[in-house]
């Protein structure tokens, strides 16, 4: 029988203490004093947009890395909307000198694993997705959301960025990412663009597909069959599922219908799960891509008529 | 091409053929399955550098057809698709730099587009080229590879791999990376080729160095070479390919445009290799 992705069901026990894990988890983050470094990268900079490296600490002491973009030439006092770009599980950072033509501050994240972000934690890449999985206070993504919760913080508090202007954008572990950091800092992000969001449904996906990142749960269990209890309770704490209903701000959402690496029965299940404003964009015969060709004009469209860019129509 | 070109290139080769590669290659139990066995291999390339590269082998009589995929440009490479494993020998190799391959030289994003471009010489992706090269050797030296049936997929490095190791029957390359990178630099402002501008900007007496070693690597001198059968991806509007490049490749030469649709894009680049290999194609979207 073919698959019906709209229909399907996709469930995910919310753990009794779920709130207390991340409030305590984001205590543990606040009690790092974040120590924001900006350093201008002259050669990486255009005549139309300053290109900076950004630091800060996150959860654990570590610090993090990010490309910083922001417009050329304009006075200080300035204030600019922003966004924070969450790069893929094998993208590399982005730097969004393109948005910043249009106005915008962009910080292009590398959350902790990633290169410039992996002194101390480096769990190896393909490997991330099960590192230290058994346990929920150890896991690898443990520290990695904090780090995207934290970048949020960071961002709206920069010299020149508006801070009642502050979205996310970011497609596959940048669409996941995204609905967590609007779930954890509803007061602060004001819109989400997220395609093929991943770590929805994270232990149902790897029965729908062999690709990578999921397919490194079902190496993981083909070794250890017993861990699969564990898996599933640390996988409730992280699971997109369970924060969509915490998302306030406006939210696009844009799916491939067939897309191998994160199934689109997860993605209709996160949106399903979504109380705020929201769309949904579906695109036939796209795989993780999820219709890029014609979605990314829609996306800037979305993102400017909530966060106002200066010289934009929106 | 000129006879500089062919001596560059005949000194890589020379040098490559001067050490042996001494692969290590260890069964992995997470990577098999009854259907395929999976390992991790670690190999020497250029500058006594200890690469790496997963390869997985059917289970069954073989020899199978082959199939060796070329890194990608980024830090990361994923292991062999599922798919992949059931129908090929497939060797998934990373250059220096990479994940895995990353001791003792880490490559930066940005940063590796541009190391060393002064020159041809210098430049690191003479090495880069030399460890794909070091991959269609292990890859093509396997018992379990059935020599009329290999094939190599990736950028358009695999033009550069096919032209320097004739192994291959069929290559698909999905997009351009070297390939006219030096004008097609004017026209994005997407990384790596950004980094070439980066780098004009900042030191505008670097550009006729920067143009003259990326003539040396550029596709369109190897395309004579190749002899295996060539599937190119072709954006959905206009093309990245130039005509030198197309007619050194003759009537070798396949297109195939996408359509931005990439799950259907992606099932026909599959049935176009398993096709030339001689495997069922499987789309990995299953119904």
């Amino acid at each position: 029988m073919a698959r019906d992705p709209e229909s399907a069901t996709v469930e995910v026990d919310l753990p009794a203490d779920f709130d207390e894990f991340w409030a305590e988890t984001l205590r543990l983050t606040d009690e790092v004093p974040p120590d924001p470094e900006l350093v201008s990268v002259p050669r990486m900079s255009t005549p139309a947009v300053d290109v900076f490296e950004l630091r800060y600490t996150s959860y654990d002491q570590m610090r993090i890395a990010a490309w910083l973009t922001m417009p050329a030439g304009h006075p200080p006092g300035t204030a600019f909307p922003a966004v924070l770009h969450v790069p893929g599980y094998i993208s590399e950072p982005s730097v969004l000198k393109s948005w910043s033509e249009r106005g915008y501050v962009t910080v292009g994240l590398a959350p902790r694993g990633k290169l410039r972000s992996n002194g101390r934690f480096n769990p190896g890449y393909p490997g991330l997705l099960t590192h230290n999985m058994v346990d929920r206070f150890t896991y690898g993504y443990r520290g990695f959301y904090a780090d995207v919760v934290r970048a949020v913080d960071v961002l709206a508090t920069l010299p020149g960025v508006d801070p009642d202007r502050v979205g996310i954008w970011g497609s596959s572990q940048g669409g996941g990412l995204g609905i967590v950091a609007a779930a954890l800092r509803p007061e602060v992000v004001r819109c989400v663009a997220a395609g093929a969001p991943y770590l929805c449904g994270i232990m149902a996906s790897p029965g729908w597909t062999h690709s990578y990142p999921y397919e490194e749960i079902n190496e993981y269990l083909r070794v250890h069959p017993e861990h699969e209890r564990l898996l599933t309770e640390t996988a409730s704490y992280f699971d997109g599922l369970n924060f969509a209903p915490k998302v306030r701000a406006p939210i696009f959402v844009y799916l491939g219908m067939e897309d191998d690496v994160c199934p689109p029965e997860t993605g209709f299940a996160v949106y399903r799960l979504l109380e705020s404003e929201k769309e949904l964009h579906t695109y036939p015969r796209c795989g993780h891509d999820s219709g890029l060709r014609w979605v990314i004009p829609l996306v800037e469209k979305f993102v400017d008529s909530h966060l106002h860019p200066e010289g934009v129509g929106a | 091409m000129t006879d500089g070109f062919e001596k560059f290139w005949s000194d890589v080769d020379e040098e490559l053929g001067g050490f042996p590669a001494r692969p290590v290659i260890e069964r992995v139990p997470a990577k098999s399955t009854s259907d395929f066995t999976g390992y991790e291999v670690r190999l020497s390339g250029l500058g006594s550098y200890r690469l790496f590269g997963y390869f997985s082998v059917p289970t069954g009589d073989g020899p199978f057809p082959g199939l060796l995929e070329l890194p990608r440009h980024g830090s990361v490479n994923h292991a062999p698709h599922y798919n992949d494993r059931l129908r090929y020998v497939v060797f998934t190799a990373m250059h220096r730099g990479q994940r895995l391959a990353d001791s003792p030289f880490s490559a930066a994003y940005p940063g590796l587009f541009t190391s060393g471009i002064e020159s041809p010489e210098t430049w690191v992706y003479r090495s880069v080229v030399a460890d794909c090269l070091r991959a269609a050797e292990f890859l093509a030296g396997r018992a379990e590879c059935d020599p009329a049936r290999i094939g190599v997929t990736g950028d358009d490095l695999a033009l550069v791999t096919a032209a320097r190791r004739p192994v291959f029957s069929a290559a698909r390359v999905t997009s351009a990376l070297l390939h006219d990178a030096f004008r097609g630099r004017l026209h994005t402002g997407e990384y790596p080729w950004e980094e070439l501008n980066d780098l004009i900007r900042e030191f505008p007496s670097a550009e006729s160095g920067v143009e003259r070693t990326l003539r040396v690597f550029d596709p369109a001198g190897f395309a004579a070479d190749v002899r295996a059968d060539v599937l190119l991806a072709l954006p959905p509007t206009g093309s990245r390919w130039r005509d030198d490049l197309l007619a050194g490749l003759g009537n070798r030469a396949h297109a195939y445009r996408m359509t931005g649709e990439d799950a259907a894009d992606a099932a026909e680049l599959d049935g176009w290799l398993a096709g030339r290999l001689g495997v069922r194609p499987l789309r990995k979207f299953s119904q």
